[in-house]
Order: structure tokens, then C-alpha cells, then sequence
């Protein structure tokens, strides 16, 4: 496992990742190389930890939103009925530094690709980074680095059946907890057949995971966690 | 001896006719006034803080103040017996001048209030107004400053900007953009489709939905000619749109599909006689 807290030196390889720290005539020098593509910082700190954890997967190539859009299998989820399913999320993986008075973001990369929609209309919709899974009723395996466990909670509150493929939440308030695996908890409450609240919880799948620095924590950005209403339809 | 308090009120103050009450009644007024001047002026910067720089809000409230402040002032004036109908001809007569040399300064100043409120543009928008291009760099209360992709600076009035037609490059969400593929009339044209659609897919920002859209759109004279329609981040579409087009005509020439040159068709109707140098060479030795 390659997440977690490292000081001084350190060499870490999973697959076609490599994350290292090394001191190279008295420098120290952070280095990472992921899908072939390398990476190199100097590290001017004798003190500060480096951290690497599971971060908010809507960063690469370049940051242009907040938001994800999970699209999976069709459910059909009558008046009132509430179903927990399990789908996969995608992963990106954020190095920070910390020292005792402050945190850095100091790299972030994934093996994976990424794709990007609009959901709603051009003139009022949001773009959102996109991503596609199956509907699993139990933990299903997932691939190291790549993806992540989402449960979700799914509640219809409205007075009619209602179609549901697509999930939309503002990664602001995403907690991803890491352990043998990352995974992040979410609902998503059905106002309509064409309105829903989502929104993650703050804990984690299972006891004993570790919570991730979130990049918004780490850059120091105010958020208020107030979920996000997917008033574009949800399939 | 009796005393009454309020003929303490009724006693002259000795500048005319003017009492204790008139000058109590003047304090009074000009005290709302600058109560009421900073109450709103301090609502005022609060509600500009957002839209306005701070040299431009910071002016624009202590313009509210002193109007207010001139208001309560004019309003408190009669309690000293001053007669304003001097100070109005006086007054009017110079609004008048004022008000002929201002005129272009109040409607850029008018139309930058009205561009503020409702927010055509923003700081940092692709747009182009009165035939210029470029990103914006400050909305001012008179004047809205433009860098052209060039990097020159270009500030046109306000007056100009608001009476202009405005296109925002980056107002909406998403937006689209098209190309133009020739490709020969002998290659597969379903083939040449699939494959700029695969390439399509593999961008990051050429969008998943709006789904891109690729067809045949004409048969041209030298080529078969096909359109994409790809729908990108508003952000982000000119990166995508300057990557993507190379890598369609990789991948397309990787699979055999080429971009025609111009070409012609010649039929001679008696037909076409080609005589080389040596034929021509034995004809006239015989």
C-alpha cells in the first residue's frame, strides 16, 4: 500500500507507479512517475512529512470543475423504497507536504484516464468529470489506484416510480477514507423524477479506515458542505 | 417667578430672526442626515463588494454619502431662514453647464452601473465588443479594459460596451466547435467516421455529452467531405480544438485514410492523342 504518512526517505513502487524521496548531494528530492510521465520536485525541509492519499477525483489534466457525475445501470426505485448499492469511483492520488505550521499540495496524478460531460443544458449546466460503473449489491473488487468503493444510499421521497442512472456530486464535500481499499460514503434522496439531493458522509465504509487531507483543506479553501441538488434529471 | 422650559426654545440667538428651536431643529436634520448617509453607504460598499474593485466601490460610496449628507443639509437649511431660491437659480444655472460637459462622463458612468448589475461580462471572460477580441481586464465604473490575444491594452467606454453587441466566448457552460475532414472518394468513409469518433472519445475535454457528432456532410469536388461536431468545456475549447485535429489526421493516416490534394477530371470529347518525343522524332524522318 502506497498511501500514508512518510519522513525523510522513502521509495514506494505499485505497478507503473513510482513515488520516492532521496537525497542527491544534500538535496532532497521528491520523484514520482506514473503512466511513464515523471515527475520532480526538491524538497527544501528537513522536517516535513509527506503525505499520499486518495484525493477528490476531479483535478486531472487540469482542474475545470467541482463536480462528478456517476453514471451506472438503470434502477427503477419505487415510492418510498430505499436501496444501498455499492459503484465504482474514480481515483486520483494527491501528494501533500506538512509541516508543523502548514500543508502543501505538491503533486497529484492517476494511472487512470478521465473524461469530462455537462449535465444540464450549455447556458446552466455544470461540466462534471464523468465516470461509468455497475450497480454492485455487495463490495465489489476494485483496481488499486484506479477506483474507488462508493456506497450509496439511495431514498425515493417523491409519490411516483422513478428512473434513476446518474449520480451528481460536488467533490467539495467528498470524504474518501483509505484502507485496504478507498471507498466514500453518499446518498442521494429523490425529491422528484427529475430533482435529488446528494450528499457524502463523513465516515468511513469500514472501522479502522483512514480519512484523506482533502485538497481543499490543503489549499486552504473555505467550503461549506451543503451537498448538491441534481436539478437536471436523473437519467 | 415661573419659569417655562420652552420659551427657552423661542429665544433669539441673535443672527436674525432665528431661534434656539430653528437651530435645534438644523442639528437634528443634519445629524439623521449623517446617520442615515452612513447607514446606506455602509450597506452600499457591503453590497458592492463583490461586483466593484475597492477604488471604484470606496468612490462610489462616498459619493451616496455626500449626496445624502447635501440632501439633509438643503432639507435643514430653511430652519436658518437662508432662502434657497438664490442658490437654485444659481444652482441651476451651473447643473446646466455641468451637465452639458459631463454628459458623456454620466452615461459611461450610467451604462458601467448598468453593465455591473447585470453582469454581461466578467473579469477574465473571452469577448468580443466593437470588433475587439480579447479577455477582460477590469470593468470599471467609466471605461471596461480589454487585453486583445495580442497582449495589447484596449479601454473602451462603458457607453460603447453597453450599447455594443457583446459575445461572450465563455458565458455558457459548454460550447461547440466543428471541423472540416476531406477525405478520397475510393477511402471508407464509415471507417474514417469510426475512427475520428475513437479519437474523439480518448480527449479528456472533448465532452461525453453533448455527444460528439461526426457524418458525411457533402461530396466534394476533390473529396468526400466530412463534419465533427464536438462540444468542449467554454473554458477549455480552444486547447481541445487546437490537440484534437492532428490527432484525427494521424490516426486517419494511420489507417490508410489520406486528405486528398485538389484534383481534375479531363475528358476530351475526339479523345486524347499523347505523342512522345521519339514518336514524333521517327514520323518527321519518314
Amino acid at each position: 500500500m502506497m498511501f500514508g504518512r512518510y519522513t525523510g526517505t522513502f521509495h514506494r513502487e505499485c505497478g507503473e507507479i513510482l513515488v520516492e524521496t532521496e537525497r542527491v548531494n544534500g538535496l532532497r528530492i521528491y520523484r514520482r512517475r506514473c503512466k511513464g510521465e515523471p515527475f520532480e520536485r526538491i524538497l527544501v525541509s528537513e522536517t516535513g512529512e509527506v503525505i499520499i492519499n486518495p484525493v477528490e477525483p476531479v483535478n486531472l489534466p487540469t482542474e475545470i470543475t467541482n463536480y462528478l457525475l456517476m453514471e451506472f445501470s438503470p434502477m427503477v426505485i419505487e415510492p418510498g423504497a430505499t436501496q444501498t448499492v455499492y459503484l465504482k469511483f474514480p481515483v486520483e492520488i494527491g501528494v501533500f507536504v506538512e509541516s508543523a505550521k502548514d500543508m502543501e499540495v505538491l503533486d497529484v496524478f492517476a494511472p487512470g484516464s478521465q473524461k469530462y460531460t455537462l449535465y444540464g443544458s450549455p447556458t446552466s449546466g455544470v461540466i462534471a468529470r464523468w465516470y461509468t460503473s455497475a450497480v454492485y449489491p455487495e463490495l465489489p473488487p476494485v483496481e488499486s489506484f484506479c477506483e474507488g468503493v462508493m456506497e450509496l444510499s439511495i431514498h425515493n421521497a417523491s409519490h411516483e416510480w422513478v428512473e434513476v442512472s446518474r449520480a451528481v456530486f460536488d467533490s467539495t464535500d467528498m470524504k474518501i477514507f483509505y484502507g485496504d481499499f478507498v471507498a466514500a460514503t453518499a446518498t442521494m434522496n429523490i425529491l422528484s423524477a427529475n430533482l435529488a439531493e446528494t450528499d457524502f458522509v463523513d465516515a468511513p465504509l469500514r472501522p479502522g479506515m483512514v480519512k484523506s487531507v482533502e485538497l481543499y483543506t490543503a489549499r486552504k479553501i473555505p467550503v461549506i458542505n451543503r451537498g448538491y441538488l441534481m436539478e437536471w434529471g436523473l437519467s | 417667578m415661573s419659569f417655562n422650559v420652552t420659551e427657552i426654545f423661542e429665544i433669539p440667538i441673535g443672527i436674525g430672526n432665528i431661534t434656539v428651536e430653528n437651530l435645534l431643529y438644523f442639528a437634528v436634520i443634519l445629524i439623521i442626515g449623517v446617520t442615515v448617509a452612513r447607514v446606506v453607504s455602509t450597506n452600499v460598499r457591503r453590497a458592492l463588494l463583490e461586483r466593484l474593485p475597492k477604488n471604484e466601490r470606496e468612490l462610489l460610496t462616498k459619493l451616496v454619502y455626500y449626496v445624502i449628507i447635501l440632501w439633509a443639509f438643503v432639507i435643514a437649511l430653511p430652519q436658518l431662514h437662508f432662502d434657497l431660491s438664490g442658490l437654485l437659480v444659481a444652482g441651476g444655472i451651473a447643473g446646466l453647464v455641468i451637465g452639458f460637459a459631463s454628459q458623456s462622463v454620466v452615461s459611461n458612468l450610467i451604462s458601467g452601473l448598468f453593465l455591473m448589475f447585470e453582469h454581461p461580462i466578467k473579469i477574465g471572460d473571452n469577448i468580443n465588443v466593437s470588433d475587439v477580441s480579447g479577455s477582460v481586464e477590469d470593468v470599471r465604473v467609466l471605461s471596461t479594459v480589454i487585453k486583445t490575444y495580442d497582449g495589447l491594452y484596449i479601454r473602451i467606454p462603458n457607453e460603447t460596451v453597453f450599447t455594443s453587441n457583446i459575445t461572450n466566448y465563455v458565458h455558457n457552460a459548454a460550447r461547440r466547435f466543428e471541423y472540416q475532414i476531406g477525405i478520397r472518394y475510393e477511402d471508407d468513409a464509415d471507417a474514417a467516421i469510426r475512427i475520428a469518433k475513437e479519437v474523439i472519445a480518448t480527449h479528456p475535454f472533448a465532452l461525453k455529452s453533448p455527444a460528439p457528432s461526426v457524418f458525411v456532410d457533402n461530396l466534394g469536388d476533390n473529396s468526400v467531405n466530412l463534419t465533427a461536431y464536438i462540444w468542449a468545456p467554454a473554458r477549455n475549447w480552444w486547447d481541445v480544438r487546437t490537440d484534437l485535429l492532428w490527432k484525427i489526421k494521424q490516426a486517419l493516416e494511420a489507417n490508410g485514410i489520406e486528405m486528398p490534394f485538389p484534383q481534375r477530371t479531363l475528358t476530351f470529347a475526339d479523345g486524347l492523342e499523347v505523342r512522345t518525343r521519339a514518336a514524333g522524332k521517327n514520323e518527321r524522318e519518314e
